[in-house]
């Protein structure tokens, strides 16, 4: 295989009024690890979703291999040799593994036989790239790790030349981000050419030749892996020299239970008892899908319980059958806050009241509304701070502040927040982070559900890991190292189950 | 005794011969909901089907040409719904129902033309069987393999579960998405042309009964397989050769109430399939018309 060069050469890409690309060209080369990194919104993925063919550039061009080449579609870039594995899969979840392979293969015969059988070449391809998985396996029953696997053995099944992973290790537990990291050096060493976009150091370290990071839509500098420095790197990410991160508040030896988790079972959720005392922050940590959104929904009111109860400074606060209503002691931050915390097409004032509805006046009047709303949203920075405008056309990060700003109103005594900083760039991260610290040195108990273990191992106070909907681990985040939670996370160290041998 | 062997002489090919229709329309629906849409449009394209089939039938003396006349005007009106669904983009439950109407319409509007028109159909082969029986039966194996087990099938499924992941595949989702609804045209129209030239020999308005919508929720009883379409549509078949026999063996129950039998078997097997879905979600439903009825 012939090593590729991809240039771009100059991209502009606006979307309306948001300048996402400007002026940003790259050199992607055969048989080496470009790090692309960035804050969110800094047009990498942008960048490179023009080097695949789903956004057209506005102006600027593509080069493969010194031949200028025009993509109208991804179906363009794939013949051209180009790869792209998306955060979102795009195997289809109800397909087979072979199915899903059948499916993205250019060469697959038309009579395919139950189940795609009849080509061996997906076995055998299937079996030199992700040993051990069950070709007839319903794709959506696999975990995210193998998922991935399987998505990049989809793209080197269409004979990409490069690959393009989108932020890959942010769904990974850290042993399954080693394999990746061996995977992706082992491409390279192929020939192929690799672009990992990515905003974690960490990945750069693992596996990185060169480095480009991006802000504000431009290239602003590239480097060696070797020669550029982390914190040359966040300079480069931010703008700025990196703030060092507050440190954890110190918290007194006794302080009260706050909030207490007895029993818990809610879906996916078995038996979870935790308690959270009074100015302490506890993570949870766990690989996605082992339950902590659910728990997270149960104690926040979205999901109802099955079975336990939850209290708040000994107040009944959730339990089967009960209904949950909004607690003004208790801040709930929830996940994927687009679609469980906000009425998108309301304004930002209905958003920021939704919890102090029943303390409105009979007739509410729009103009004290938003005159209510301009504090919080200064408070917490949300741009553009129009109290009018409709909350779902703000940006991931402004909604998210939005959401804090929100459930931060009446002094709660606990938070629950899960991944609470997801979507964020570093100053709104910063802001969010330093908002919870603060809560906590007054007296309030934070319950944190995390993506980032450094960022939790740095900041909680507590951290308990949650495998296949149960804690199985409750560590003290002062001495917990990372590799230590990440074996708790992966389910390695539980003992086997009595019942289950004796079965 | 004698009631007993009144009731079950011939009992198979008489319910071979009720489920003929509704399979034609069961499995193209099927195939349409495969690609992501579901179509209450179809009792409007069988109703156009019976009318096109039969006058086609009793000009030309051909029920070949006639069926095929039924399955063109199918396909026809379908496209009404493909050009609603697909171009214009608008509620698939609302076209369905406009389709729907608009068949209905345009067969009593032809329809008129149809009364006292005799027409001879086909002589059955042995053991009562006839060419549209046979060709029903025939196209079973044929969605059957080519759903599950070629590559076009591949792709008309991805359609259906996901268009933004079969884009991303290479596939154009709307070319399967048109087709699904073409087909499901086509097989409605032989179903409705099927019903009026071999079944019943008569044409009256609105003689299809429910039975398109039938099909829509057999539909969901046969888990979306072409294969367990079959069965679904003998079951119904069976209800109603049931039901004609006992209103010929002078039933003590009135005769309205035994024209409901069909559509209470299935309503009760829907029930039960209902049940267990929610017992056991999907259940083989395409993920893309989850997301119809969610938006």
């Amino acid at each position: 295989m012939a090593p590729v060069e991809l240039r771009l050469n100059g991209l502009c890409k606006r979307f309306r009024d948001v300048v996402a690309v400007h002026d940003a060209s790259l050199v992607i080369r055969g048989g080496e690890v470009l790090a692309l990194l960035g804050e969110n919104g800094a047009g990498k993925s942008t960048l490179m979703r023009l080097a695949y063919g789903m956004v057209r550039p506005d102006a600027g061009h593509i080069e493969i291999d010194a031949r200028r080449v025009r993509f109208d579609a991804p179906r363009d870039a794939v013949a051209a040799g180009i790869g792209m594995v998306f955060q979102q899969f795009s195997l289809i979840d109800t397909l087979s593994v072979r199915e899903n392979l059948a499916l993205a293969w250019p060469r697959a015969p038309w009579w395919l036989g139950r189940d795609a059988r009849r080509p061996g070449a997906l076995d055998a391809h299937l079996a030199r790239l992700v040993p051990g998985v069950d070709p007839r396996a319903r794709t959506g029953d696999l975990a995210v790790g193998v998922r991935q696997q399987i998505e990049i053995a989809k793209v080197l099944l269409r004979e990409a030349r490069c690959v393009i992973l989108d932020e890959p290790t942010a769904v990974l537990t850290p042993a399954e981000a080693g394999a990746l990291h061996a995977r992706v050096r082992a491409l390279a060493r192929d020939g192929f050419a690799v672009v990992l976009i990515t905003h974690k150091t960490a990945d750069v370290r693992a596996c990185a030749d060169r480095v480009a990071v991006m802000r504000a839509g431009r290239v602003v500098g590239e480097a060696p892996a070797a020669d550029a420095a982390d914190a040359r790197i966040v300079e480069w990410m931010v703008g700025v020299a990196p703030a060092p991160a507050a440190a954890r508040p110190a918290r007194a030896a006794d302080t009260p239970v706050r909030l207490s988790v007895r029993g818990l079972c809610a879906g996916p959720v078995r038996d979870v008892a935790l308690d959270v005392h009074a100015g302490e922050i506890v993570a949870v940590a766990g690989v996605s899908g082992s339950g902590q959104v659910a728990l997270a929904e149960a104690l926040t009111g979205l999901r109802p319980l099955d079975a336990g109860q939850v209290t708040l400074d000994g107040q009944a606060l959730r339990a089967p059958g009960r209904p949950a209503r909004p607690v003004a002691a208790l801040a709930a931050i929830p996940a994927d806050p687009r679609r469980t915390a906000i009425a998108p097409s309301r304004s930002l004032a209905v958003n920021l009241a939704l919890k102090r509805l029943a303390v409105q006046p009979w007739r509410v009047r729009r103009a004290a509304l938003e005159e209510q709303a301009r504090a919080p949203i200064a408070r917490f920075d949300v741009r553009p701070p129009d109290p009018r405008r409709p909350a779902g056309t703000l940006s991931g990060g402004n909604l998210q502040k939005l959401v804090i700003a929100r459930e931060l109103q009446g002094d709660p005594t606990a938070v629950v927040a899960c991944y609470p900083t997801m979507g964020l760039d570093v100053v709104a991260t910063a802001q969010v982070r330093d908002a919870m610290l603060t809560l906590a040195a007054n007296g309030c108990a934070v319950l944190w559900f995390g993506e980032d273990l450094d960022d939790l191992l740095a900041h909680a106070h507590r951290i308990v890991v949650m495998f296949d909907g149960r804690l199985v681990a409750d560590l003290d985040a002062h001495t917990a190292t990372p590799q230590q939670v990440g074996v708790w996370m992966s389910g390695h160290a539980i003992a086997p189950d009595p019942l289950r041998q004796a079965a | 005794m004698a009631a007993a062997d009144a009731l079950l002489t011939g009992l198979p090919v008489s319910t071979l011969r009720g489920a003929t229709p509704l399979l034609f329309v069961l499995l193209g629906e099927c195939l349409t909901q495969r690609a992501g849409r579901i179509n209450l449009g179809v009792e409007g394209q069988m109703l156009v089907g019976a009318a096109a089939g039969y006058g086609v039938t009793a000009l030309s003396g051909s029920p070949a040409l006639g069926l095929a006349a039924g399955a063109a005007a199918g396909a026809l009106l379908s496209t009404v719904f493909a050009v609603l669904t697909v171009a214009v983009d608008a509620d698939p439950f609302a076209s369905g129902l406009a389709v729907w109407m608009l068949g209905f319409g345009v067969s009593a509007f032809a329809g008129t033309a149809l009364v006292g028109l005799r027409i001879d159909g086909w002589m059955p082969w042995a053991g009562g069987i006839t060419p549209t029986i046979a060709l029903a039966l025939a196209l079973v194996p044929v969605c059957g393999f080519g759903l599950l087990h070629t590559r076009t099938g591949l792709r008309w499924r991805a359609v259906g579960e996901s268009p933004e992941h079969a884009r991303a595949a290479g596939v154009t989702p709307w070319h399967y998405i048109v087709a699904g609804v073409l087909v499901g045209g086509v097989l409605s129209g032989l179903g409705g042309a099927a019903l009026s030239v071999d079944y019943t020999r008569t044409w009256a308005e609105g003689m299809t009964a429910g039975r398109g919508l039938v099909a829509v929720g057999l539909v969901i009883v046969a888990r979306w397989n072409p294969w367990l379409a079959l069965p679904a549509a003998l079951l119904f078949g069976l209800a109603e050769a049931l039901s004609l026999r006992l209103q010929a063996a002078d039933s003590a129950v009135s005769a309205h109430l035994l024209h409901t039998l069909p559509y209470l078997a299935s309503l009760g097997v829907f029930a039960i399939t209902c049940a267990r879905l929610r017992r056991r979600p999907g259940g083989g439903a395409p993920a893309a018309l989850g997301a119809l009825l969610a938006r």
